[in-house]
Order: structure tokens, then C-alpha cells, then sequence
């Protein structure tokens, strides 16, 4: 006998049994007892109960399908039918994720839950701030796990402008991941758009991709230096060098106006061997020299990024020759 | 290494295929079971590219898939994720405004389950307006697409491009790319749907979740293969209508940047190492130089820094595929081909996501279209975008127009 079918607290309900038919793709072997919970759960759906044995049902059927699309949205709804715990249900909610490090849906549920507290709290500076720390603690947690999953990245920035952590703590904690592991593009990423989007002083719906005038100078300045530091740290990791010509794209800086910087890994005499401590630095010089119409320089530089120093990229390296004009 | 022929055993992954569609999939499966339609979706297209498709199966094999697949349709327009999803035709009573709907159906499974039945009959059980009409309502303000629909019209689900993806493919296997949004009320706003995957664009050139998230090959591939899909992907003359990426040299760039030399003894140290790096301080030293050597295997990451994985091999080649046409090749294909093959191919059939993995459907499905991307020559040609072969976009083409007659 089944865990449902022999407690008396369910024997009002009868299951709805999936019905899977001759020609199934995919069939799986499902257990019995997911076989059972599923079909406990197509009832109170059916019958749109929102009770507390709702939420033991719910939290059953995601310890064995956390990709289930609706059934966090019905444990949801009937979280906030039953007036529940909100701390208690983030309790549960942080387990779930450390086990299922790549579903989504407990992000999304996790928002919904947040978004409730917020509106509870929101005229209580110190609660809104004991959250914002307790999320923040929580995300390291599972950075400590994975300091690249990608839904953790992007609840946190959903978190940074709910919350408005566009501050110094938000960097901070972001220079704490870079130092951990400077290639960790991840933490780059939030980085530009913590500094990029912050509405103290941007430009409101500047693309990421755009010139925003509004961007101060000194903090151009600031980016432009920590991202400097760690292209030596580490010459041939590509995400400061993409993160740089971010900035001057942000800033209106010309790409030129590194050259310099750029050539202190780059050293290539008129005889003689050349010396290259990153292929990056050659791609960003060569970008460099076409721009200000140095084309022989260019297409050197793009024929020893395809001939010696990035051969993987070879035939994209020949392309870009052949469009040097 | 010695230089010899790689080619793929067909009849070997025709096997693996063939114990996907016969066998019950083991129980790990469970937490995928709402996207049986997906793993459907792959055993058949997959079969297809082999050459061993669901023409070759037989009839009343063909007739109880379709009838598998319909029987996941939701009464108001798409389908199903699986028939966990679905309820018996008489629980869905009218409750006043409209039929209830319960667990509601979900765009990607709706996709899937339209190229389903595109390879074992026809389209002609697809409730195409209701379809239509459904998919119009899962479009957002900015442009972007949900998931689901609530029974309160709630848009519900992730913004991310492989939903729009979906929608911009069901759009075109229903209706082709002709832009009807303006004397047809039940299309979606496809201007809007450009200028939500324009503004997509990162900092470094690839699209990501949104311009503010992490650039991901994932997003990047769905993201150009909407805009192929709705014709709009190549810059036209005028201003009208919007085309095009942003920029798309930079995308070309970061795209490429996706392979990544792998060689078998660097990734022993990558276990211990770089992905546990110790900490560091961020000044002057010089830690390591550019590869001179040629790397024996090339695989692609999603992101920047990752680990190579099968299935990117589909998301980046594919895209660039996309981006370049005939034109160039901006890959190195003999390297890729090794990597999928020497690496991460399994000696039963099927590719895992990594070298040494066992086979999972995801990978081994990407792995042949990337493959048959790359034009490999044992595997019918794939249409990029579409992401099946290139004769059963035809045949969707020709149902699409025999339709509308
Ligand atoms: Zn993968």
C-alpha cells in the first residue's frame, strides 16, 4: 500500500493516475512512490485545495522532480492562501537549492517569497537590511559550492536592485570572488553591470553595450585600473581584457587610449624574435592598429595571433585579415 | 597521434537511439519528467539525422506516437510537458471564464511536441489557432515571452531567449516567417520580439539571460536562430523593420572565443588547480604565456573560462553557422570533430557532456547536430536554426503550405 493511499489524512482524495498510453516517448521508470504522489497531486490541483498537506505533498514531489514547471507555483499559492511562514518556507527553500544546483524554479519561487517579505517590511530600514545580509550569506553559500551558477547570478542581481545594493559592499564582496579566482567570468559580469547600472548616476535603460555620458570619470578610471591589475595577475585570462573594452565603450574612450597598457605585453622589434605574454593584448592591439588605420601593424599582429600564438583560432584570425581595408 | 580517418559508426548510434525509443528510461530520468516531450523530441530528430527515421518505423508504431503526442494537447492551445501534465479531457470543465485550467501548457514542450508530430505524421491534429492564439498571450510588454499562462491570464515562467526561441519556431513551422502582425490580430509583435533580443547583447559581445547577465552560448544560439526565424537576421537596406544583432562582428568574436584547446593531461590539472585556484593578489606577475603548441582536441564552453562541453559544440557552431552561412569557416573543425569523437563519444553510443561521462539524450542529440552542422558526412545536413535535418524542414514547409491552400 501506497504512503498516501494508506494515511487516513488523504482518504478523501482520489488520485488522478497518469494515463501514458501505447505509443509513450520517454517513458520512465518512475517509482511507486512517485507514481502515487503524482497522482495525489493532480487531484488537489484539479480540486485547487490550498491546505497545510498541500505543502507536504508539493515539497514531496520536488525532492523527486525539482523541474516540475507548476508545482512551485501551486506550493506558492498556497503559501500565501495559508498566510505561511515566509523565514520558515526560505529554510526549506535554501536546502532545496544546495541539493538541485542547476534547477531554476526555486529562484523563481524564492523571488516570490522575497517579493512578499519586501512588501511586509518595506517602510523598516534595519528589517529590509537584516535581508538584504541574510540573502547575501546565502548566495556565498552556494557561490562556496559553485561560484559560476549562472541562476544564482542572476537571482543576485535581481536581489541588487530590489534591495538597491548598488554600494561598496556589493563590490566588495565581488572582489572577495575575483581574488579567489580571477577568471571567474561570472563575478566579472555582475561586476560591470553593478557598476554600470547603478541608478545613482546612470543613464536609466542604458544598454550594456552603449555609450552612457552620464558614467563619472573617476569611475571609469577605477574600472579601468582594477581590471589592469588583473591582466597582469593573470595575462592570458580573457575576461578583464573583454571587461576593459566594456568600459571604453561605456566611457567613449577610444580603444587607442590603451594602447600603451596594452603593448607592455606585446613586444614586437623590427628584427629579431617577438615577445607575447597574451594573445588577448595582440587581438586588442590589433583592433587598435586597424582602427587608426595602421594596417600593416594589424594584420601582423593577426598573423601571428593565427600562426603562433592562438592556432585554434587561426582560420577566425585569417578572416579578420582579409577585412582589414 | 597517428592521423587517422575519424567517422561515425551509425550503426552503433543507431542502436543507442533505438534503446532510447524501446526501453523505459532508467529512473534518474524522474527529475526530467516534465520535459518528456523535449527527450521525445531528440530520440526522433536523432533518428532522423541517422538516416533510420520514423519513416522507417512501423505504421502502428508512427500512429501511437501521434496519438501520444495530441493526447498532451491542453484544450486551451499548446501542449503539455508530458502526460504528467495533462488531465483527462473531462476534468477540464468550464468554469465561468473559459475552461479550467489546471496545469497549464507550457511553450518549449509545445515546440517540442509540434516537431514531434512532424516526424511521425502531420500537423493536422495541432489546434492550430487556439496554438496561435495561446502563444500571443505568452508575449510580455517588452517584448519577451513566458512559459505558461495561468488561469488568471498571469504570464508565468523565465524571459530568457530559449523561450522566445521556442515561440519564434512554433511561429514559423505554423505560419513561416511572412510578418502578419499588422492585418493579423491573432500574430505575435515581432518588432517587439527584435528589439527584446537586440537589447540582449553584453559588454562582451554574446547575449546573455538579459544585457546585464553573463553572456552564454546557450542564450546566444536561441537568440540568433529567433531572428532567422522571423527573417530578421541579416541587416536590410532600410531602417524598416529592425534586423540584425547589435553588433554583430562582436558577436562573431566572442563566439569563436568559445573553443577551447583541451588536451587530456591539462584537464587532470584543471581537477586539482584552476578550479579550486588558491587565493591571489591582483598585481604584477606574469602566471602564464600563450599556447604555442597545437591543441590535439578543441572543445567549446558555454561561457567564458568554463569547461568544455558536448553540447556546445551545437550552441557555438551552430550560431556562427547562422552568422556566416557558406561564407567562411571560422572553426577549426578537424579538432572538434576529435574532441567529440575521441572524448566525449561512449563506446555504446551516444556522447556524454564530458570526456569519460556516460551518454545522457541532451548531449548525444547536440552532438550529432552539431556534427551534422559541420556537415559530417554520414548524417543528413542540419538547418541551424530549426536545429533538425534540412529535408525535414523542407517537409515541414510543404505541410505548412498545403495547410494554407
Ligand atoms: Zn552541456
Amino acid at each position: 500500500m501506497g504512503k498516501y493511499e494508506g494515511d487516513p489524512v488523504w482518504d478523501d482524495v482520489v488520485p488522478i493516475p497518469q494515463d501514458d498510453g501505447e505509443g509513450a516517448l520517454a517513458a520512465i521508470a518512475y517509482t511507486d512512490e512517485y507514481a502515487e504522489a503524482m497522482g495525489y497531486l493532480r487531484a488537489v490541483m484539479a480540486a485547487k485545495e490550498y491546505s497545510p498537506r498541500v505543502l507536504d505533498l508539493t515539497e514531496h514531489i520536488i525532492s523527486m522532480n525539482a523541474a516540475h514547471y507548476t508545482v512551485w507555483l501551486y506550493r506558492a499559492s498556497t503559501l500565501l492562501a495559508l498566510n505561511s511562514s515566509i523565514p520558515v518556507e526560505l529554510e526549506w527553500v535554501n536546502n532545496v537549492a544546495l541539493d538541485n544546483q542547476k534547477n531554476y524554479q526555486i529562484w523563481h519561487h524564492r523571488q516570490i517569497l522575497i517579493d512578499h517579505l519586501y512588501d511586509s517590511m518595506s517602510s523598516d530600514p534595519a528589517a529590509l537590511k537584516s535581508l538584504a545580509e541574510s540573502e547575501v550569506a546565502f548566495m556565498t553559500e552556494m557561490f562556496n559550492e559553485d561560484s559560476k551558477n549562472y541562476h544564482v547570478w542572476s537571482y543576485r542581481q535581481w536581489v541588487v536592485r530590489k534591495l538597491d545594493l548598488f554600494d561598496k559592499g556589493e563590490i566588495e564582496c565581488i572582489e572577495t570572488l575575483l581574488r579567489q579566482d580571477v577568471r571567474n567570468n561570472s563575478a566579472w559580469s555582475h561586476r560591470f553591470f553593478v557598476v554600470f547600472s547603478n541608478p545613482k548616476y546612470c543613464t536609466p535603460g542604458s544598454k550594456a553595450t552603449e555609450y552612457d555620458p552620464k558614467i563619472p570619470g573617476e569611475i571609469l578610471d577605477r574600472e579601468i585600473e582594477f581590471a589592469k591589475a588583473a591582466t597582469f595577475e593573470a595575462p592570458q585570462n580573457q575576461s578583464p581584457w573583454n571587461y576593459l573594452r566594456g568600459v571604453l565603450k561605456k566611457g567613449g574612450r577610444k580603444l587607442s587610449s590603451l594602447e600603451c597598457f596594452a603593448g607592455e605585453f606585446v613586444k614586437i622589434p623590427e628584427v629579431g624574435e617577438e615577445d607575447i605574454k597574451s594573445s588577448h593584448a595582440l587581438d586588442f592591439l590589433a583592433d587598435v592598429w586597424a582602427q587608426k588605420g595602421e594596417n600593416e601593424k594589424a594584420d601582423k599582429a593577426l598573423t601571428l595571433l593565427g600562426d603562433k600564438y592562438d592556432r585554434i583560432r587561426k582560420n577566425y584570425w585569417d578572416w579578420r585579415r582579409t577585412s582589414l581595408k | 597521434m597517428a592521423v587517422q580517418e575519424l567517422s561515425l559508426d551509425v550503426a552503433l548510434h543507431i542502436k543507442y537511439w533505438h534503446r532510447c525509443l524501446k526501453n523505459v528510461l532508467p529512473t534518474g530520468y524522474t527529475s526530467m519528467d516534465s520535459s518528456r516531450m523535449t527527450l521525445g523530441f531528440f530520440i526522433l530528430s536523432a533518428l532522423d539525422l541517422l538516416g533510420a527515421g520514423a519513416e522507417t518505423f512501423p505504421e502502428d508504431e508512427r500512429a501511437n506516437i501521434k496519438d501520444w503526442i495530441l493526447k498532451c494537447q491542453h484544450p486551451d492551445g499548446g501542449f503539455c510537458g508530458s502526460p504528467n501534465h495533462k488531465y483527462p479531457d473531462a476534468a477540464y470543465v468550464d468554469v465561468g471564464h473559459g475552461k479550467q485550467t489546471m496545469d497549464p501548457a507550457n511553450l518549449p514542450a509545445t515546440y517540442f511536441a509540434i516537431m514531434g508530430l512532424s516526424f511521425v505524421g502531420s500537423l493536422d491534429g495541432v489546434r492550430r489557432d487556439d496554438c496561435l492564439r495561446w502563444i500571443k498571450g505568452l508575449q510580455r510588454e517588452d517584448g519577451s515571452f513566458g512559459e505558461f499562462i495561468t488561469q488568471d491570464g498571469v504570464i508565468q515562467g523565465g524571459t530568457d531567449m530559449r523561450i522566445s526561441y521556442a515561440a519564434m519556431a512554433i511561429r514559423w513551422i505554423l505560419k513561416g516567417d511572412y510578418d502578419s502582425s499588422k492585418e493579423d490580430g491573432a500574430d505575435i509583435d515581432v518588432d517587439q520580439l527584435v528589439k527584446y533580443i537586440r537589447s540582449g547583447q553584453t559588454y562582451d559581445g554574446g547575449i546573455g539571460e538579459s544585457s546585464r547577465h553573463e553572456a552564454h552560448a546557450g542564450y546566444t544560439y536561441c537568440a540568433i536562430a529567433s531572428l532567422k526565424l522571423a527573417n530578421r537576421l541579416s541587416k536590410s537596406k532600410d531602417s524598416e523593420p529592425i534586423s540584425g544583432l547589435t553588433n554583430v562582428d562582436s558577436t562573431i568574436r566572442w563566439l569563436v572565443s568559445r573553443q577551447t584547446g583541451y588536451t587530456t593531461e591539462s584537464d587532470e590539472e584543471e581537477e586539482g588547480d584552476a578550479e579550486h585556484a588558491p587565493a591571489v593578489k591582483l598585481q604584477g606577475i606574469y602566471t602564464e604565456e600563450p599556447a604555442h603548441e597545437d591543441e590535439e582536441f578543441v572543445g567549446f564552453n558555454g561561457r567564458c573560462n568554463k569547461r568544455a562541453d558536448t553540447c556546445y559544440a551545437f550552441w557555438v557552431g551552430a550560431a556562427i553557422n547562422m552568422l556566416c552561412q557558406e561564407k567562411v569557416e571560422l572553426l577549426d573543425i578537424p579538432a572538434i570533430r576529435r574532441f567529440l569523437f575521441e572524448q566525449t563519444q561512449h563506446r555504446i553510443g551516444g556522447f556524454g557532456k564530458c570526456p569519460g561521462d556516460p551518454p545522457d539524450i541532451y548531449h548525444s542529440y547536440l552532438a550529432l547536430a552539431a556534427l551534422a552542422t559541420m556537415k559530417e558526412p554520414d548524417l543528413k545536413p542540419l538547418d541551424a536554426a530549426l536545429c533538425v535535418s534540412i529535408q525535414q524542414k523542407e517537409k515541414i514547409e510543404q505541410v505548412r503550405k498545403a495547410a494554407l491552400v
